[in-house]
């Protein structure tokens, strides 16, 4: 059985060229793309590799987006406190309330049970099993805020520093800072859940950066890239031909107008798209990884196979010189019976992620390799009567968790902290734009030297500038 | 050497670096404190409780302590020893961070040389009182010398409102003079124009031969290829009188209705149009479209520019009962808008006054006004007293879907689709009476299992039953209502202890949590979509702000507008928080141009607005659209940045050319077709895009941006695929009317598409051809859905206005183009066609129809020869019949549960499905055809425009 991380894009493999005959790129422009694989230190054009504005550990960047809104109550962040209040009504006043907050609201408890974990003592609820074994190199912020209580809006704002999208998401701004090392694939990959999170691409959008900087998503179903193959029963060496036609036909196009570069690098472009049509389903091919290496992942099992997949397949784009991978999970929008939710959520990516963590070490990328693991926002300590009482939880943009690990975080510490109802956060407090001002630092970037002119100002990841969070940089 | 610089190198060469104690002062009083105040007081002392580094330069007893490094931060006399100064010349990294922290905001030379020579001249730091004084006293040689103030109501500071501008960032305010032009022999004063700013010694490109300069005017008029017979037409008239075969195109173009379609995709562009609201729900605008077509019929009529913004703006208020009004003012609600139970309704009721605010001064006034929500404009003289009055206009503007009977000019067809919309609802309702029977069977469990009496109950769910058999609370039979539901709320009215009658949703399955969820949700969704073919506008009107929850369903206006609800009192917003109101504002414009007087009323507010923006005396109204006029043309415009004109933006290249048109504009009763006509006649539109470069010191681009040469481009996303449709004979050139749904990306089309608690439906396209394929300008356009080949070819997405349109070069282009479906299926027809035809050159055919001309030898021998390999390789394919999909598996975990569960979509639109002509339906030779058809519709020659 073919067993691809994407299961029906293998096939065509059988006549990729090697990597040393072909070099391919994608959104490059001419210039920076001839044998770039060879001529790496030579290289120009919006993609080169460009040097970091601060020293920092991380070159690379692989960010676990739980889309929905992973309970911090009920992963990372304890409130013993709720036990007793279980089932006791809870008001919320002032000007903030919404229709959230119609209706009678109660206490939920967590339905689980916490332990600290390693040397650090990291707190991490009962359905993690395997988290617990690399708890040592995580490093906890459970300061953050953010401004928005709805799904598009957070994911927005978590994912391009503006809560009504538009603007480009923190994978084009550090691809655009950094560049990329491996000028054949995108600098910036993500792999969605086969249904997109609300909002969209925009999510992984390049905004009013150049349009090399979009995040290119590797769909797990189907095609990984759009139309990345002609129709069935185009072969490619019936491609071939027409391109040689086309290259022809354009040949005597430009020497008719010699002054006109556009028209080169639109001929040269889609030379990279042919040779690229060969080259990602064998970059995306999990079959040669060993047996013990995607059992380690989970791969295999059902409740693990799925993110299983995106995480070895990260790790492997990550050693590519991928420079931002981005993978969806969810939905963590437990609004019901959050046992169950919760509990099969966290089930579907503990060893998934343990292993990630685990296989950056012993391949020495983790140094080299940010992870970040957190949602749009967290969720509430209550719940409102709706269909009876269902033990879930509302959105919170108030308090929630986010973890790194690698790149230079400060491992095996626990920032901040929530009030004892897991409400609102009250140690480090911080805006989510100094969490993106700390990612950028962590990657060697400086937010208010990464701008970009656009409609009359200097633009930027955090939209006003921000400041780092210094404790979580070791 | 501007005056600027010139006057401050004047200063440091007299003052030297010791200055008096009375001109440190001046220069301080003049330079130092306005530098700080915009430079450095933001982080360091406005705000008392978020002072930075816990350094404070409001005054000098605090500047000179320093922050948190305990380092004295100011020595008087010595700069090299202050580390004010030391962290401003980013110089001294090691020790003191630089400062302004951003790169952006760093001190000029200049700037620093101020702040040396005040230190070295003692850093004396007069009061407030004094600062006043000492300005007063200079007022008048200071502005001789470094620009000029401006009157605006309402700054938030004394300094703000006294700041200097320098006299060319203001020129978008001053009044559009006219420039006195001598023109000779019948010159376009166009030309005239042009020929003054350009450089010595450049002779201008000649004329463009007719084939090339009717294939730029019509895509550029029409969006679309010029036919072969029109390209033979014009040039046989063209070789008889260039110019009267040219003004002959322009009319002709200009009476094509497919101009006005044109037209609509530029201006749809700037005000964001799209037929959903965007974010967690995304709900269909039903009515949208009307917006779309009204646009249309504007441009084709002429209306005069005056007239399309005050409809737009204030066209009910104008005339309430003219349905053609309530569908203008759509246009104040084309940015996305949603307000979902999870949201605080302030909160997005302040939405939707910041976006329209800003929208208005964007597209009329090429103002982005939003720069001034939170404070006084940074740059332009905009108070935030100002946005807040523009503002105030919306104050009373409430958003609703109002009655509007369909026009004559309208296109009404096509409604019958909503059939297949009522097969869903049908199907929907069926789901929730099957739910609310299992509901029942289960409550009596539920008593069993608590061993309750349930005599209240059984009596509670006869009278439910006679209520819902009786009609219910059925809105056009849209929503469903359950007797279970209608019985437990009765139960509940009643007073009944909670525990005493079954709880809601009793006894579900996590298959029936999450059935009932798709169905409620699917009924909620479809009420947007029903909404299309009633006769409906998207629209406002004026009233109090009523007070809602959520939105789950179009809006109506509501009859006690005026009395119910809460009347708006717009004020300054602390930091544009709807919570933090400071300074109420009335109703007013921009203060730099004029003062309005608004009646106190909730009516009328709009009208006065458009009124002044209308005005022909306001002159960022007419250099606005001249300017975005220009740019549809030219693809640059004369100020860079059409959506603004304020000091960040690009100032004009040609500013006697830019007023010129504005001042034109009014002339011609604002009349934008004339424009279109005295543009398009001029030299400089004809002018060839080649340029013997060997004569030329100019660069490429220099010598497009003088106008040297004409500036080739790209076809924008639609023109590629109507031009395709075009070629092939495929088009569908009816216009307007109910969105239709092309075929986009299959993948993309059967992807699940996550809204709040449900899936969106699948994209499923018109079961017709000709329903597929029409005009771009049609196609459904959904937020949180775009058509991938659309968007790789740089459609912007419809959140933020675009003032232009991008155009990269990148590599998915190549795998829609080359390898999509779509183009395939363009291909087979065009090759169709040509066979069809039973051309004796079909090659030669083929290049008439895509690149209007007949090919060169050589490129025929070659396209002939690939004709013949490509029959022999096509000969061995063979395919498999196009089975379209009636159902699509949904896979989701349950919200109420955390279970996976999964569905079947019904795809109904699928079952009347015709394909386009397929490789099936056609032979080896006419496939092999499309191969050659392919390649030249992903050529550069059929790409690019000359």
């Amino acid at each position: 059985m073919n067993r691809n991380f994407f299961p029906c894009a293998g096939a065509r493999a059988l006549h990729a060229p090697t990597r040393r005959e072909f070099v391919y790129g994608l959104g490059t422009t001419l210039g920076s793309v001839a044998l770039t694989s060879l001529l790496a230190a030579e290289q120009k054009g919006p993609l080169a590799p460009k040097g970091q504005m601060v020293p920092a550990k991380a070159k690379n960047c692989i960010f676990l987006m739980m889309e929905g809104g992973p309970s911090h109550i009920d992963c990372f962040d304890p409130k013993p406190v709720l036990e007793k209040l279980h089932l006791k009504e809870f008001t919320r006043e002032g000007k903030m309330k919404s229709a959230m907050e119609s209706g009678k609201r109660y206490y939920v408890k967590s339905p689980f049970k916490f332990a600290q974990h390693g040397q650090s003592g990291a707190w991490m609820s009962e359905p993690w099993q395997h988290l617990p074994k690399v708890a040592d190199e995580m490093c906890f912020f459970r300061g953050c805020q953010v401004d928005s209580v709805n799904h598009p809006t957070a994911m927005y704002q978590m994912n391009c520093g503006n809560r009504f999208g538009g603007d480009p998401a923190i994978g084009a701004w550090v691809t655009y800072g950094l560049g990329s090392v491996n000028q054949d694939l995108p600098g910036f990959i993500v792999l969605p859940e086969v249904s997109y999170p609300q909002g969209g691409s925009a999510n992984w959008g390049t905004g009013y950066l150049p349009a090399q900087f979009q995040g290119t998503a590797l769909r797990s179903k189907g095609s990984p890239i759009l139309d990345l193959q002609p129709p069935q029963g185009i072969t490619p060496e019936h491609q071939r031909a027409n391109l040689d036609l086309l290259a022809k036909l354009d040949a005597t196009h430009a020497a008719d107008h010699p002054w006109h570069d556009e028209l080169k690098a639109r001929m040269n472009n889609y030379e990279l798209a042919f040779r690229m049509q060969m080259e990602v389903p064998e970059v995306i091919d999990l079959e040669q990884e060993d047996a013990k290496t995607k059992e380690m992942y989970g791969i295999g099992k059902d409740a693990t196979d799925a993110f299983g997949r995106k995480c070895l397949l990260a790790r492997k784009l990550v050693e590519k010189g991928v420079r931002f991978v981005q993978l969806y999970n969810g939905t963590w929008d437990s609004h019901d019976y959050i046992e169950r939710a919760h509990g099969n959520l966290i089930r579907g990516v503990d060893q998934p992620i343990a292993a990630l963590i685990t296989d950056l070490k012993q391949r020495g990328l983790l140094d080299d390799t940010l992870i970040v693991w957190c949602g749009e926002f967290g969720r509430t300590p209550d719940n409102g009567v709706r269909g009876g009482t269902a033990y879930g939880r509302d959105h919170n943009p108030k308090a929630m968790t986010v973890w790194m690990a690698g790149g230079g975080c400060k491992a095996g510490h626990t920032i901040g902290a929530t009030d004892d109802r897991g409400m609102e956060a009250i140690e480090e407090v911080r805006h989510v734009r100094d969490l993106h001002v700390t990612l950028l630092r962590l990657l060697g970037l400086d937010d208010n030297k990464l701008t970009f002119y656009h409609a009359g100002r200097f633009k930027q990841l955090s939209q006003i500038g921000g400041n780092p969070i210094d404790k979580l940089i070791a | 050497m501007d005056r600027m610089t010139r006057n401050i190198t004047l200063i440091a060469l007299l003052l030297g670096s010791s200055l008096h104690a009375e001109d440190a002062e001046a220069l301080f009083v003049r330079r130092v404190w306005p530098l700080f105040q915009e430079k450095c007081l933001a982080c360091h002392g406005n705000d008392e409780k978020k002072i930075k580094g816990d350094y404070d330069m409001r005054t000098l007893e605090s500047a000179t302590k320093g922050g948190e490094s305990e380092v004295k931060a100011l020595v008087p006399g010595k700069p090299e020893e202050s580390p004010l100064y030391l962290a401003s010349t980013r110089q001294h990294e090691d020790d003191w961070e630089p400062m302004p922290p951003k790169e952006a905001d760093k001190l000029y030379a200049e700037q620093l040389a101020w702040i040396k020579d005040w230190i070295a001249g003692g850093a004396p730091w007069p009061d407030e009182a004094k600062r006043n004084a000492i300005a007063k006293a200079n007022a008048k040689k200071w502005s001789a010398e470094d620009g000029i103030t401006v009157k605006t109501t309402g700054a938030l500071s004394p300094e703000w409102a006294n700041r200097r501008y320098k006299p060319e960032a203001l020129w978008g305010y001053q009044k559009v003079q006219k420039p006195e032009i001598e023109t000779r022999n019948g010159e376009n004063p166009i030309d005239a124009l042009i020929a003054m700013r350009m450089p010595e010694g450049v002779k201008p490109a000649s004329a463009a031969d007719a084939r090339t300069f009717i294939r730029r005017a019509t895509f550029d008029l029409l969006g679309l290829p010029p036919t072969p017979e029109e390209i033979a037409a014009f040039e046989k008239a063209f070789a008889q009188d260039g110019d009267a075969a040219t003004k002959a195109l322009i009319d002709r173009l200009l009476e094509s209705p497919h101009y006005g379609e044109r037209m609509a995709r530029h201006w749809l562009d700037v005000v964001r149009y799209a037929d959903s609201s965007g974010f967690a729900n995304d709900y269909e605008r039903g009515n949208a479209w009307r917006y779309r077509d009204y646009v249309v019929r504007s441009f084709n009529e002429d209306k005069p520019y005056d007239q399309f913004i005050k409809q737009q703006i204030a066209g009910d208020e104008m005339k309430s009962n003219d349905p053609e009004m309530l569908i203008a003012v759509g246009f104040l609600r084309m940015g996305p808008w949603e307000l979902t139970g999870m949201e605080v309704a302030k909160v997005a009721r302040q939405r939707f006054l910041d976006d329209v605010t800003n929208s208005v001064g964007e597209t009329f006034l090429a103002h982005s006004l939003q720069c001034a929500r939170c404070h006084d404009h940074k740059f332009d003289p905009v108070p935030t007293h100002d946005y807040y009055s523009i503002q105030a206009c919306f104050g009373t503007t409430q958003l609703a879907e109002r009655p509007a009977s369909f026009l004559k000019s309208e296109n009404t067809a096509g409604f019958e689709e909503s059939k297949y919309l009522e097969t869903r609802r049908i199907e929907h309702m069926a789901v929730l009476k099957q739910l609310d029977d299992k509901m029942l069977i289960n409550a009596e469990k539920w008593f069993a299992e608590k061993k309750l009496d349930r005599t209240v109950w059984d009596k509670a769910v006869a009278n439910a039953r006679k209520f819902v058999q009786g009609g219910g609370q059925m809105r056009k039979a849209r929503s469903f209502t359950g007797v279970f539901e209608v019985a437990r709320s009765a139960l509940q009215k009643q007073g009944l202890p909670e525990g005493q009658y079954p709880p809601k949703l009793v006894g579900f399955t996590p298959e029936d949590f999450g059935n009932e969820r798709v169905a409620r949700k699917g009924l909620e969704r479809l009420k947007w979509e029903l909404d299309r073919y009633e006769p409906f506008a998207f629209s406002v009107y004026d009233g109090r702000t009523p007070q809602m929850v959520s939105v789950n369903q179009p809006m109506r206006m509501p009859k006690d507008r005026m009395t119910e609800g809460e009347l708006e009192q717009t004020a300054i917003l602390g930091g544009g928080d709807p919570f933090s109101p400071t300074k109420p504002v009335k109703p007013g414009v921009l203060s730099i141009l004029n003062t309005i007087e608004f009646p106190d009323a909730i009516e009328g507010r709009r009208t006065m607005l458009a009124n002044w923006i209308a005005s022909a005396d306001n002159p960022l109204t007419t250099r606005t659209i001249v300017n975005r006029l220009w740019l549809w043309h030219f693809g640059q415009a004369i100020a860079g940045n059409p959506n603004n004109f304020g000091s960040t933006g690009k100032k004009p290249t040609h500013p006697e050319l830019l007023d010129f048109l504005a001042a034109t504009l009014v002339e011609k009763k604002w009349s934008l077709k004339e424009m279109h006509r005295l543009i398009m006649t001029s030299a400089a539109y004809r002018r060839s895009s080649e340029l013997q470069m060997a004569d030329s010191k100019l660069s490429r681009e220099d010598a497009e941006k003088s106008y040297a040469v004409f500036k080739p481009r790209r076809l924008m996303a639609e023109e590629l695929r109507d031009a395709m449709l075009s070629i092939t004979g495929e088009l569908n050139p009816v216009m307007g009317g109910i969105p239709n749904r092309p075929e986009i990306n299959i993948e993309v089309a059967m992807q699940p598409r996550m809204v709040m608690g449900t899936f969106a439906s699948a994209w499923v396209p018109n079961p017709l051809p000709q329903q597929r394929h029409r005009r771009s300008l049609y196609a459904l356009k959904i937020r949180g859905l775009r058509d991938p080949f659309m968007e790789v070819f740089n459609e912007p997405a419809p959140d933020f206005s675009c003032e232009a349109r991008d155009v990269s070069t990148v590599t998915p282009q190549v795998f829609s183009l080359f390898n999509g479906q779509a183009s395939y299926n363009r291909a087979l027809a065009l090759a169709n066609r040509v066979m069809k035809e039973k051309a004796t050159d079909a090659v030669g055919r083929v290049f008439e129809l895509t690149f209007g001309r007949k090919p060169a030898a050589d490129e025929k021998a070659l396209c002939e020869a690939h004709w013949k390999q490509m029959e022999a390789k096509q000969a061995q394919i063979s395919f498999a019949k196009h089975q379209p999909p009636l159902t699509v598996k949904r896979e989701a975990v349950e919200e109420n549960t955390g279970e996976k569960f999964s569905f079947h979509e019904k795809l109904p639109a699928y079952a009347d499905f015709v394909p386009d002509l397929q490789p099936t339906d056609c032979d080896a030779k006419t496939r092999a055809l499309a191969d050659v058809c392919l390649v030249l519709l992903n050529s550069n020659e059929f790409a690019y425009l000359y």
